[in-house]
């Protein structure tokens, strides 16, 4: 294809990325450079590097970035580690049956986010079935505390994106070479030794990528820790995200909370360099 | 791998699978319990799973007052959306005028959402959901066309220009909303477009773009080099083929694309939450029931939660093979 027609044809979308990603960002910067508020979003007041230092010098919002910090070292290793057995295991089964898992699993995926935390909420509330269950079991109140908030949005963290990795190892295993799994099992390997030896370097650059991908979109979770937190006034777990939006949409900061969105991309080029990088190279292999 | 052939190991097998399936539906399963219980079975502090069910709180949500004759409304609407459903699904089957058939679907449903506001009391959820239909399928069709181009052009190109797009996009589409979100708004009320449709759609297109191009992309690689080779020794220009040869081929590939964006567009909370002040659409709205301390906040989220919910599930059901393909073919990688 001639250069002349490949601009012709991205044209439209490289136009709206321009017009709403890369400027947006510039103007992300250059608003966090001023005190805004709701009431003079258009003429919003110069102060420099001082919101920048106000957010570093902010407790809360290192706590917030703790919390994401722990966020992504449970959930991603969860997700990675539950949909790979999972994904063996369904890869056992067969025709309808295989479907009929499949669909029930992908339910947590495709549900909206925020409805899928307000029923995950349901079974915590005072009526709800697992706060019953807990209680009857362990004998104990179950209160909502900052620790069990945030053990809350974690474990809603692994119900929701789980399926995803599950449905992508699934689809990986289903390009195994079958000839040296034969010919492990002629030489006697075991089921162990084959997973060891075959599958799992089989799935190795899948796993890179969702490890790379899912870091980058746990990092900036909030629907669920929004729905599980910023609505339960009492106990806060803040995410950076949510962090943000309060400081933006409940305390009118707009200029701090521009300059907390720099700082977060900022903070996400730890992946997104490699992740650049490993594009780069693949797509020069391409070519 | 080869299948375990023991007893055990496959009992064993078939309980783990079965344990997980359960932790994956309990949340919706419950939920729907509390939906269809009224206000003091689904406070009860010891669960009820034995109660009589009621339709109250859908009541509640959708509608401002009880309609007269409710039996023969439901049984109407209901007869209409099976006609309509049951004529998209042996749309394959007539020959010839397919896409005359589809108009005419959209149409009838078009007409159908239309229309129940005429002859129902409906509540504000109804324009919600109305609004969240709007913005989905205006995202959609933006979204595909300009990404169907540039996916297209990705795929073909070889230049360097096309890896550094790419790139671009890879980029964009790893950063956090919120580098976004405060600019547009900004930019909403620069041009006075805050709360309005059209730029909760722009912007819902903007953020999905990069995505969809890479997936886009991904499909159109598949798609035989001489295909539109032979069709421009024919003497069609680029997009005369790329519409009349390359689209029809890739065609279950934009399904795909067109169901991720579905989702992400149904789905969004931050961006409708910042830009809009009434027009919300389904996740802002259902947002609304959670907090406070009135009872009702319980069931009527529980009831709202799970009228969201339904339409995503009957698309799924539809289009499962889709979704399972798209999520392969490392959908995600945008």
């Amino acid at each position: 294809m001639e250069r002349k027609i490949f601009f012709v044809f991205t044209s439209p979308s490289i136009l709206v990325m321009t017009l709403l990603m890369a400027l947006p960002l510039a103007m992300a910067i250059w608003l966090s450079m001023h005190f805004m508020t709701f009431t003079n979003v258009l003429a919003p007041q110069w102060v420099g590097l001082r919101n920048y230092i106000d957010v570093l010098e902010d407790a809360q919002f290192w706590q917030s970035f703790e919390f994401t910090i722990v966020y992504i070292a449970v959930v991603v290793p969860s997700w990675i580690v539950i949909g790979f057995i999972m994904a063996l295991l369904l890869d056992q089964q067969s025709g309808i049956v295989r479907g009929f898992y499949l669909s029930i699993y992908l339910l947590p995926f495709i549900i909206v986010p925020i409805v899928g935390t307000i029923m995950f909420r349901q079974l915590f509330e005072p009526s709800g079935i697992i706060r019953w269950l807990y209680q009857e079991i362990f004998n104990q109140r179950f209160h909502y505390t900052e620790q069990s908030v945030k053990t809350l949005v974690l474990f809603h963290g692994v119900w929701y994106v789980t399926p995803f990795t599950l449905v992508v190892y699934f689809a990986g295993l289903q390009t195994l070479p079958q000839d040296l799994l034969e010919a492990a099992g002629i030489d006697g390997a075991s089921r162990l030794q084959k997973i060891r030896y075959i599958v799992i370097p089989h799935v190795r650059s899948l796993t890179l990528f969702i490890l790379l991908f899912s870091i980058m979109d746990s990092y900036r979770v909030f629907d669920s820790v929004y729905v599980l937190t910023e609505l339960n006034p009492v106990y806060k777990a803040h995410t950076v995200m949510t962090y943000t939006f309060q400081t933006s949409m409940r305390l009118q900061r707009l200029g701090k909370a521009n300059a907390m969105a720099v700082i977060t991309v900022i903070g996400i080029m730890v992946v997104l360099i490699p992740n650049l990088y490993y594009s780069w190279k693949e797509q020069l292999a391409e070519r | 791998m080869d299948r375990v052939t023991s007893l055990w190991g496959r009992i064993l097998i078939q309980i783990v699978l079965i344990l997980f399936a359960i932790y994956s539906i309990v949340p919706f399963t419950w939920t729907a319990l509390q939906s269809i219980k009224t206000v003091r079975d689904a406070g009860s502090r010891r669960p009820k799973l034995l109660f009589s069910p009621t339709m109250e709180n859908y009541e509640d949500l959708w509608l401002r007052s009880t309609p007269e004759n409710p039996e023969a409304l439901a049984f109407f609407l209901l007869l209409a959306l099976v006609l309509l459903v049951g004529l998209l699904l042996f749309a394959q089957y007539i020959p010839g005028r397919r896409s005359l058939v589809y108009g005419l679907v959209g149409l009838g449903f078009a007409g159908l959402l239309w229309g129940i506001p005429q002859l129902l009391d409906t509540d504000r959820f109804y324009d919600f959901f109305l609004n969240t239909l709007i913005v989905t399928v205006g995202t959609i069709v933006i979204s595909i066309s300009i990404g169907c181009l540039a996916g297209y052009a990705l795929a073909r190109y070889v230049g360097l220009l096309g890896v550094v797009l790419l790139l671009a996009a890879l980029a964009f589409r790893a950063l956090p909303r919120f580098a976004f979100v405060l600019p547009y708004y900004w930019i909403g009320s620069a041009l006075n477009l805050l709360d309005s449709r059209i730029l909760v759609i722009i912007t819902l297109v903007a953020v999905n773009q990069p995505f969809t191009i890479w997936m886009l992309r991904s499909f159109f690689m598949e798609v035989p080099k001489d295909l539109e080779e032979s069709a421009m020794v024919d003497g069609a220009n680029r997009l005369v083929s790329f519409l009349q040869v390359i689209v029809p081929v890739a065609w279950p590939g934009i399904i795909s694309t067109a169901l991720f964006t579905l989702l992400l567009a149904y789905n969004e909370f931050l961006l409708v939450r910042v830009l809009t002040q009434t027009n919300w659409t389904l996740p802002v709205a259902i947002s609304r029931f959670t907090g406070g301390e009135d009872p009702r906040h319980l069931t009527l989220a529980a009831a709202a939660s799970v009228s969201a919910t339904i339409p995503i599930i009957v698309v799924i059901l539809f289009f499962q093979k889709h979704l399972v393909k798209g999520l392969a073919a490392g959908a995600v990688k945008g």
